[in-house]
């Protein structure tokens, strides 16, 4: 398995002020799955997100990923983890405005001590393959929100990680750009076995998922099948 | 990694423009007081190092030639001949007295020129004659500038007059300025005959410098026997004792804005950025991969700001040398050296605080919008 989540709570707060963003959150992600994650706002979705990334700790349970517990990884071993093992999505892309799109993408294999004309090769492949051949050396100011998340998806696919963690990817695209979007993650990951969990309240992304897994006060409270299948048999997504 | 510090510094070129022209403007300001301090001092040093001497004897009480006196009776000269090793011995005779000018009363460094053995004649005469004769004078450049003297013009000393006839360069001392008269017009206008400050001494070849110091101080007790070096030493001194300690605090103060100014800006930017520090942590950029983005902006300013400051500091040297002479400056490469160390230490004391606050960039905080 590649993402195993046991029995995860996180709260924030002390005393009768403490609120428990999630609460013993279970789950299993296969290798080539994408899980879609829906709530409403405040139901915890994002705290989830952030603690599968290793970004936060849960005060109980344990979050395992290609067999390491990342919950008992020290601090400073956690950002090397991240940069191996998992893929970041953002929902306001969070692309860096000083670099253009080569750049941008280049910037995970630069991180991992790639050398700057190798991860330059590899980061305009992978551009070219999400449609951005034309838009290489633009600016994020240069490029529509749809482009910008693509930019946002090729840097977090281009280290190859296992995991890839989208938080509302579709929250600042057009139906269209949105709907294409995710096509192309979807496309990418399917393509190359990854997992995928998106926390979204995008209904439209249930097409391009296997699951979906319902939370609400910090508590998973239904699982239900996506259209992955129907609308994303991956030879004609890239 | 250093690309993304590079890309960041330059995509907000008026924020590097101002980090770039603060440490510019402080490295000019530091460069030129020090400047100011090392020509002043090296000018000082550089007429005794030009007079044809090998030992300097002085009244044993006085400090140096300018803050106080050395009065020494001509009679002893004879006494300094006697020693073996000792070519020959010249009175030098100086003091700093008022002189009067058509327009107000100032001051000058009165040197007696001894024109058969050379001793405390001009460094350099520009214009005009370059031996005195009786009741004549040469002014510096500068006094001549400061004070609309020309040549021809009368100058009164005490109950004497003298008429310029020369002009001299190499002779300011910022404060005041020489002038050379005659050795007999000296001893007459400062009431010195039969008396000197200061004997000249010249050695045969192949002398013991040590030895011959030794013996001039065992014939006259009470007087000083400095070595050239010494005596420049003696008499720079009193300038390092006097500006250095004002010339210090400006210094600091100089080095202190740079800190603040490059401090100020990568700080602001980091702040504006942080967000995008939090990106790098949240894909997997170490801390310590983003602290030296930081610290490579910091000294890109730095080090930048060096070299516009000491290009500037080159450029206001020479303009400020045309029109305003008495500006005493000497750069020393020495000088250049430390400089560009204190722009560097600049740029590492003023990326501890944006280094900071990025070691409390929470990568999670990416995730809220």
């Amino acid at each position: 398995m590649s993402l195993v989540a046991n029995n995860i709570t996180k709260v924030f707060g002390k005393g009768h002020t403490s609120v428990k963003a999630v609460n013993n959150v279970s789950l299993n992600i296969l290798p080539g799955e994408v899980v879609l994650i829906m709530g409403p706002s405040g139901s915890g979705k994002t705290t989830l997100i952030t603690i599968l990334g290793g970004l936060l700790s849960p005060n109980e349970g344990s979050v395992v990923i290609n067999h390491e517990d990342i919950t008992k990884l020290k601090e400073d071993k956690l950002p090397s983890f991240r940069l191996e093992n998992i893929g970041f999505i953002f929902q306001s892309f969070n692309i860096l405005s000083a670099l253009n799109a080569t750049e941008n993408v280049a910037v995970p294999l630069i991180a991992r001590g790639i050398s700057q004309k190798k991860a330059t090769e590899a980061a305009q492949d992978f551009l070219k393959r999400l449609g951005l051949g034309e838009r290489l050396n633009n600016r994020p100011s240069d490029l529509s929100g749809g482009e910008k998340q693509r930019v946002a998806i090729a840097r977090a696919l281009v280290t190859n990680p296992s995991i890839i963690l989208a938080d509302e990817p579709t929250a600042n695209l057009d139906s269209k750009n949105g709907h294409e979007v995710m096509l192309k993650l979807c496309g990418v990951a399917c393509e190359e076995n990854k997992s995928v969990v998106i926390v979204s309240h995008d209904q439209r992304i249930k097409d391009i998922a296997h699951r979906v897994l319902w939370i609400e006060d910090g508590k998973l409270t239904k699982e239900e099948e996506g259209n992955h299948k129907k609308v994303c048999p991956h030879e004609n997504l890239v | 990694m250093l690309f993304i510090a590079l890309k960041n510094l330059f995509q907000e070129k008026t924020r590097l423009f101002i980090s770039v022209g603060g440490v510019a403007f402080s490295v000019l300001l530091i460069l030129i007081l020090q400047g100011l301090l090392q020509g002043f001092s090296f000018r000082i040093g550089e007429y005794i190092r030009k007079q044809d001497a090998d030992l300097w004897v002085g009244d044993a009480r006085a400090r140096d030639m300018f803050h106080s006196i050395s009065l020494l009776s001509i009679a002893d000269e004879e006494k300094i001949e006697g020693v073996e090793g000792v070519e020959s011995v010249s009175p030098f005779l100086a003091r700093q007295v008022v002189v009067a000018t058509a327009h107000k009363e100032t001051a000058t460094y009165f040197i007696g020129y001894d024109a058969t053995t050379g001793v405390g004649g001009p460094t350099k005469v520009v214009e005009g004659k370059e031996t005195p004769s009786n009741g004549e004078i040469i002014v510096d450049r500068v006094f001549a500038g400061n004070h609309k003297v020309k040549i021809g013009d009368n100058l009164i000393v005490g109950q004497s007059n003298f008429k310029v006839v020369g002009v001299s360069t190499g002779t300011n001392l910022v404060s005041f300025q020489y002038s050379f008269v005659t050795k007999e017009d000296a001893e007459r206008t400062l009431s010195m005959t039969g008396q000197t400050n200061y004997f000249v001494v010249k050695l045969k070849d192949n002398s013991d410098r040590e030895r011959v110091a030794q013996e001039i101080k065992q014939n006259l007790p009470t007087v000083k026997v400095f070595t050239k070096e010494e005596f420049v030493d003696r008499n720079t001194e009193i300038v390092r004792d006097t500006f250095l300690p004002v010339v210090r605090v400006l210094l600091v103060i100089g080095f202190i804005v740079g800190v603040a100014v490059i401090g100020l800006t990568i700080y602001t930017s980091t702040v504006e950025k942080s967000k995008e520090y939090g990106v790098l942590k949240a894909i997997g950029v170490r801390n310590s991969q983003l602290y030296k983005m930081v610290f490579a902006q910091s000294l890109v300013a730095g080090v930048s700001g060096f070299l516009f400051g000491s290009l500037m500091a080159l450029v206001v040297n020479l303009v400020i040398d045309r029109f305003v002479p008495a500006f005493i400056t000497y750069f020393r490469l020495i000088d250049f050296g430390w400089v560009f160390l204190a722009s560097v230490l600049m740029a590492i004391l003023a990326s501890y605080i944006p280094i900071r606050r990025i070691a409390m960039v929470n990568p999670a905080e990416v995730f809220k919008g």
